[in-house]
């Protein structure tokens, strides 16, 4: 048998043609220090004894740092420590998360806020999930009504479910603003912040097609306000907005696309997404922003992820946990009469504070004038798009500088149009 | 402000009220166990090998403690009394005369405790250790003498016990059925706060020879008791109260009326998991003192600050529609008063203490009744509004609903004519935008009346 022989039958060992490279890319050379790696010293040699328990040797191995980094072995959480890592060799990953630690320094309180959020989005599944216990997509007001009114601490649900709705978004937008003054997106990053753009599109559709379940006066109507303003958009409008509707107009189908969208496919998308966020957070580590990276590496002061900066976060869980009831209690989301599609829509019928901005920006330019709107309106998810392309020098230059400039005019007009949106 | 009627657009003055008090309570709870934590920590101290460096942090947790206090105890303390008078001159008033000694004692007892606390603070390098220790005790001791004096006039006003209007019993009112429960709750909760207090400080420590950690085990130590017995006198409290607001706590789990009644159980959910998370947040700290950081500090302040806010409107709800259980309603009407042959007959704003002199039926009369007699319980589109919980009201089923609001759940008794309620009804009318007159919705009725009556047909009660 030839050397190529043994390629094409990988069952067969190469250890006779190791020493030739080959010429296909897909066979890469065993490096050396994988071909040490049985002399590797962390790996434990198996003991007679575990030998006799065990047939696969692989799951003998405990690295001496894991070891070390366990209770002691008389201790029942050390005896379980042990237990498992015989049971499953994940002491590399252990090792890879322990790597994460966060820069100490004035700012470092908005590394925070993504873990807010991804708090709020555990308690939308949670309350999600109960809620889904008994609401019914083919009777959406009278099932929503039996939760208010019927179920223990349904109407509690439902408005912990809303509130943290809202405050995920907002703490989504103070996240986005928070990394972008700091300049998180440029290299290498620009892959993370792309992904958390996607999270946001991701959260804010969850919340539209939320947003319609209850069908209630005010749910349908702002729905059926946002889906023709969709409409309007050139090309794609009309039928992305008659796929959403399921026909010409927001009927009980229109639930039927928007509840597994909002149950299934999107927090799935979610789910995805936020993985590979937190998977390249995890690889290129916390950004440091410039004034930082520019101290001498004695006074650079970190916080290690596992456990102690963890720690100090569930405190802060518990507060927004808290807050949640609070909030709950204090304005509770009060389901309004049935929709009637036949009648006339309430006056002032408005979206959700999160899609103000297209919402004013359409009022403001009516009309012939509308597509300006929404290109304008258009335009900043965009220059967010590009923004890590564009600016990427460490430390900051003119372009930098620049673009921090164009943040906070955008972050002024977002907070403006809002708040002028809601009170007008 | 539109003195005499304080009309707090979107809040409302009960809401002006609350905030301010919410803050104060936390601060005068932490301002009693604070004295313990002092007094006991100065022991604690002296049997450390390192006591003087303990020492260090506790004169940097006797300077938070002296400012906060002092400084922001002293401002919502006095807005307190500022709001409440406007909120409720009656109520006010009633408390002022009936526990005129109790005010004095603990008046007396503050200005004490306050005159301790600078001696103690002050004399830190001067006094001696066992001045210092004799004035931390001092001071805890007649700090928590002020608890058990204001808390004799807090609980009355929800279970008066034996005390009437007509006996004016004061001892029977001071120590009516919910004080000694009530006393035990807060002063384990003082407790508790004055851990989270220290914690507060010591994050700022750094880690030296286990110095923090042990500093810190010591103060989350200070949620154990609250952690122990807390849920037991909570039940204590909650049969204390009476049958009609227990009936109605219980019931607040599933959504009576639309979801807006069950608002006084959902505070009392948010006291029960803010004081529970206060227990898994200071054991989490035992477990891993080093880990101590200023923003987990500073959240289980906040989460302490929210179960204030529960507790406290759970509390403060449980005696609506009453400012003084049974005896004086939250719109100053005396229950009394209001069960005296002929009196809730009589035209409103005559019997009103300011009367704004408005032409019967215009659109004045119907503002103003609103605000006497309404506005201190409904703001029009905020915080518990109007608008929202009218917004199927007729002009005429309106009226009709006024008149027997008090069988409706919360809403006290109504006071005044039909001319009173069309005036009302025609008000709220133009909240939604639409102009009926009060005159025309008191026509409406009449014709209605008339042709119940002659169909035969008994008076309907409004849903």
């Amino acid at each position: 048998m030839t050397v190529d022989d043994t390629r094409r039958d990988p069952g067969i060992p190469v250890a006779a043609g190791r020493e030739e490279r080959s010429p296909d890319p897909r066979f890469v050379p065993i490096p050396p220090e994988a071909e040490e790696r049985s002399s590797d010293p962390r790996f434990v040699p198996i003991p007679p004894e575990a030998e006799e328990r065990f047939s696969d040797s692989r799951f003998v191995t405990i690295p001496p740092e894991a070891e070390e980094a366990l209770p002691p072995a008389d201790t029942v959480t050390g005896k379980l420590g042990r237990a498992f890592f015989r049971r499953l060799p994940v002491w590399p990953l252990v090792e890879f998360l322990s790597k994460k630690k966060v820069p100490r320094h004035r700012h470092s309180f908005w590394y925070t806020i993504g873990s807010m959020a991804l708090f709020f989005l555990v308690v939308q599944i949670v309350t999600g999930v109960l809620l889904m216990v008994y609401y019914s997509p083919s009777q959406p007001w009278s099932s929503v009504q039996r939760i208010v009114m019927e179920i223990p601490f349904g109407g509690l649900l439902r408005s912990i479910h809303h509130w943290s709705a809202n405050l995920m978004l907002l703490a989504l937008f103070v996240h986005l603003f928070s990394t972008f003054f700091m300049k998180a997106y440029r290299p290498p990053r620009e892959l993370t912040w792309l992904t958390g753009l996607a999270l946001l599109g991701t959260t804010m559709f969850l919340g539209f097609s939320g947003y319609l379940l209850p069908w209630d006066d005010l749910s349908f109507f702002a729905t059926r306000v946002g889906i023709s303003e969709l409409e309007k958009m050139p090309l794609l409008g009309t039928w992305i907005a008659g796929l959403a509707r399921g026909g010409p107009d927001v009927t009980v189908d229109t639930i039927g696309r928007f509840y597994p969208l909002h149950v299934v496919v999107l927090p799935l998308l979610l789910l995805a997404v936020l993985s590979v966020h937190l998977f390249f957070v995890q690889v290129q580590g916390v950004s440091e922003p410039d004034s930082f990276r520019a101290l001498p590496p004695e006074q650079k002061r970190y916080h290690r992820f596992f456990s102690e900066y963890l720690v100090n976060e569930i405190p802060i869980w518990m507060a927004l946990a808290a807050l949640l009831v609070a909030l709950s209690a204090l304005f509770p989301r009060v389901l309004a009469p049935e929709a009637d599609p036949a009648a006339a829509a309430p006056e002032g019928i408005k979206p959700e504070w999160y899609f103000m901005v297209p919402f004013q920006m359409l009022k403001l330019f009516p009309g012939s004038l509308e597509l300006l709107g929404m290109a304008l309106t258009g335009l900043i998810p965009v220059l967010f798009l590009v923004v890590p392309f564009v600016d990427r020098s460490v430390p900051a230059d003119r372009r930098g500088r620049v673009a921090t400039r164009v943040g906070v005019a955008f972050l002024v007009y977002l907070v403006a149009m809002t708040v002028w949106g809601m009170v007008s | 402000m539109n003195y005499p009627v304080w009309d707090v657009p979107f809040l409302g003055a009960g809401m002006v009220v609350a905030i301010i008090a919410i803050i104060h309570v936390l601060i005068s709870h932490f301002a009693i166990g604070g004295g313990a934590l002092l007094f006991v920590a100065e022991l604690w101290s002296d049997r450390q090998p390192d006591g003087e460096r303990i020492r260090e942090w506790l004169h940097k947790y006797a300077t938070f403690f002296l400012v906060y206090t002092t400084v922001f105890g002293a401002m919502t303390g006095v807005g307190i009394w500022f709001s409440i008078q406007l909120a409720s001159p009656e109520g006010t008033s009633l408390l002022i005369h009936q526990f005129v000694f109790a005010w004095a004692i603990e008046w007396v007892l503050f200005l004490v405790e306050l005159t301790l606390l600078y001696l103690y603070y002050y004399g830190w390098r001067k006094n001696s250790r066992r001045l210092q220790v004799a004035l931390a005790g001092l001071y805890f001791v007649i700090a928590w003498g002020s608890l058990f004096v204001i808390n004799g006039i807090l609980t009355f006003m929800l279970t008066p016990g034996g005390w009437t209007i007509e006996n004016r019993d004061m001892a029977a009112g001071f120590f009516n059925p919910g004080y000694l429960p009530s006393l035990l709750i807060r002063t384990l909760v003082m407790f508790l706060v004055a851990g989270l207090g220290g914690l507060l400080v010591a994050a700022r420590l750094e880690e030296e020879g286990g110095l923090k950690e042990r500093i810190v085990v010591f103060c989350s130590r200070w949620v154990l008791p609250a952690a122990l017995l807390l849920p037991g006198l909570s039940y204590w409290y909650w049969k204390t109260l009476p049958s009609n607001t227990a009936r109605l706590m219980a019931a607040g789990a599933t959504g009576l009326g639309g979801g807006r009644l069950e608002v006084m159980t959902l505070f009392a959910v948010a006291a029960g998991v803010a004081g529970t998370l206060l227990v898994l947040g200071s054991l989490l700290y035992q477990v891993r003192p080093r880990a101590l950081g200023v923003a987990g500090a500073m959240a289980l302040f906040v989460v302490a600050q929210i179960g204030f806010l529960g507790g406290e409107f759970a509390r403060e709800l449980a005696r609506k529609p009453y400012v003084i259980y049974d005896t004086l309603y939250s719109n100053s009407l005396w229950k009394h008063k209001a069960a005296e042959a002929g009196y809730r007959q009589q035209p409103y704003l005559s019997l009103t203490r300011w009367d704004p002199d408005v032409v019967p039926l215009t659109p004045q009369h119907g503002e103003w009744a609103f605000r006497l007699q309404c506005a201190s319980c409904h703001t029009r589109s905020g915080y518990r509004g109007i608008i929202p919980r009218t917004e199927s009201w007729t002009p005429l089923s309106g009226f009709k609903w006024l008149e027997t609001m008090d069988q409706q759940g919360v809403p006290p008794p109504f006071v005044g004519t039909a001319e009173d309620r069309a005036a009302i009804s025609s008000y709220i009318q133009s909240l939604h935008g639409k102009n009926v007159g009060a005159a025309e919705i008191l026509a409406e009725a009449q014709a209605d009346g008339r042709r119940r009556s002659d169909g035969g047909e008994t008076r309907e009660v409004m849903p």
